[in-house]
């Protein structure tokens, strides 16, 4: 990932904005920097606690902490050392999934689903968001009502729908095609106060590749009726 | 799905995606507009920077002008009940913008909405 090239985006200013962007305290955002290497600068003048922080640059460290707890066995070299991010994808030698680059995508696609599925069983929209793109769409209807425009419809369905512990969700395909790829997922055992007790949804979500980075852009779905 | 009802609905999926193909064949976004849902999106990179928003894909159509020459390819249709998605691959796109012998990869899918298929998002693959 070659961040130097990025627009910075927004710069937060203050050790409560960094918390408030994290949606944590910052007592815990102190500490990520201390002990996780969140990414936070310091202004040259030696003032203490005179911080900032681009907020590009802790959404990237956010996204890699949520993958390092949610598959702690299967981080790939390129996530846990910011050195090798410089590396185009898939030019990785060895045993590694890197070393094969249709692998490689496959499974940084699996991992941004597995964001979108962790966020599910949790009832927490802010757990998934990471795996969106900030203009992501969700498409469908549920009992008759068409849900169609921003992503942040499904945050707050989430949110609102609570934990569903019992998800089970099935890859039925994932194809690729260069800097595109359709995702189809089949889930059951969803449940929740809008769900209900065990609801089945197809989903098919559409990914765009950037990076090495896989986003969705969009998420339909149908929604089995029982 | 049984076969006659997906017969069906592909013959309406095509007639819908064939809009995409004839506006873009003619330089015309107006003949593809009623193939989109009104909330559709669009997204994908061309070289370095993203193309976004359903505006940018209509004006792309409209300057670009006729491409008399492409030849579309069905590579998939699938129906998931009310949602349906479409792999095309279209080669020979030529014009003021595209230039000449482009081919891209298509990714669309739709959603099965009272008044009949719409396309919800064209994700594409420009192959530079």
């Amino acid at each position: 990932m070659v961040t130097q090239e990025k627009n910075p985006g927004e710069t937060l200013e203050s050790w409560k904005q960094i918390a408030a962007h994290l949606n944590r305290s910052e007592r815990t955002v102190r500490r990520w920097e201390a002990a996780e290497g969140l990414p936070v600068r310091r202004r040259e003048h030696q003032k203490q606690d005179t911080v900032f922080a681009f907020s590009y640059e802790i959404d990237e460290w956010n996204r890699r902490r949520i993958r390092k707890q949610l598959r702690p066995a299967q981080i790939t070299p390129e996530l846990e050392s910011p050195r090798s991010d410089q590396a185009p994808s898939g030019s990785g030698a060895g045993k590694s999934p890197v070393g094969n680059s249709y692998l490689a995508e496959h499974d940084a696609i699996t991992r941004t689903i597995d964001l979108y599925i962790a966020g599910g069983r949790a009832g927490q929209g802010d757990l998934m968001r990471p795996a969106f793109h900030p203009e992501a769409t969700i498409a469908g209807y549920c009992f008759g009502v068409e849900y169609s425009g921003s992503i942040e419809h499904l945050f707050r369905w989430i949110n609102e729908n609570g934990p569903a512990p019992k998800i089970e969700p099935r890859f039925a395909r994932i194809e690729i095609f260069e800097t595109i790829a359709i995702v189809h997922l089949e889930v059951q055992g969803w449940s929740g106060k809008l769900a209900g007790p065990n609801a089945r949804i197809s989903e098919v979500f559409t990914l765009l590749q950037r990076d090495g980075e896989w986003l969705i852009t969009q998420k339909t779905f149908h929604w089995h009726q029982s | 799905m049984a076969l006659s009802k997906y017969a069906t609905e592909y013959d309406d999926i095509v007639k819908t995606m064939q809009m995409y193909i004839d506006a873009g064949r003619q330089g015309k976004s107006q003949v593809m507009r009623p193939a989109f849902h009104p909330g559709a999106s669009f997204f994908g990179y061309v070289g370095e920077n993203l193309a976004a928003g359903l505006p940018f894909l209509f004006d792309w159509i409209d300057k670009n002008g006729p491409a008399p020459d492409i030849q579309p390819r069905f590579v998939s249709v699938d129906v998931l009940e009310s949602i349906a998605v479409v792999r095309l691959e279209v080669d020979g796109w030529s014009g003021a913008i595209s230039g000449s012998g482009v081919r891209m990869s298509d990714i669309f899918t739709l959603l099965k909405t009272p008044e009949g298929w719409r396309i919800i998002q064209k994700a594409f693959h420009w192959h530079a």
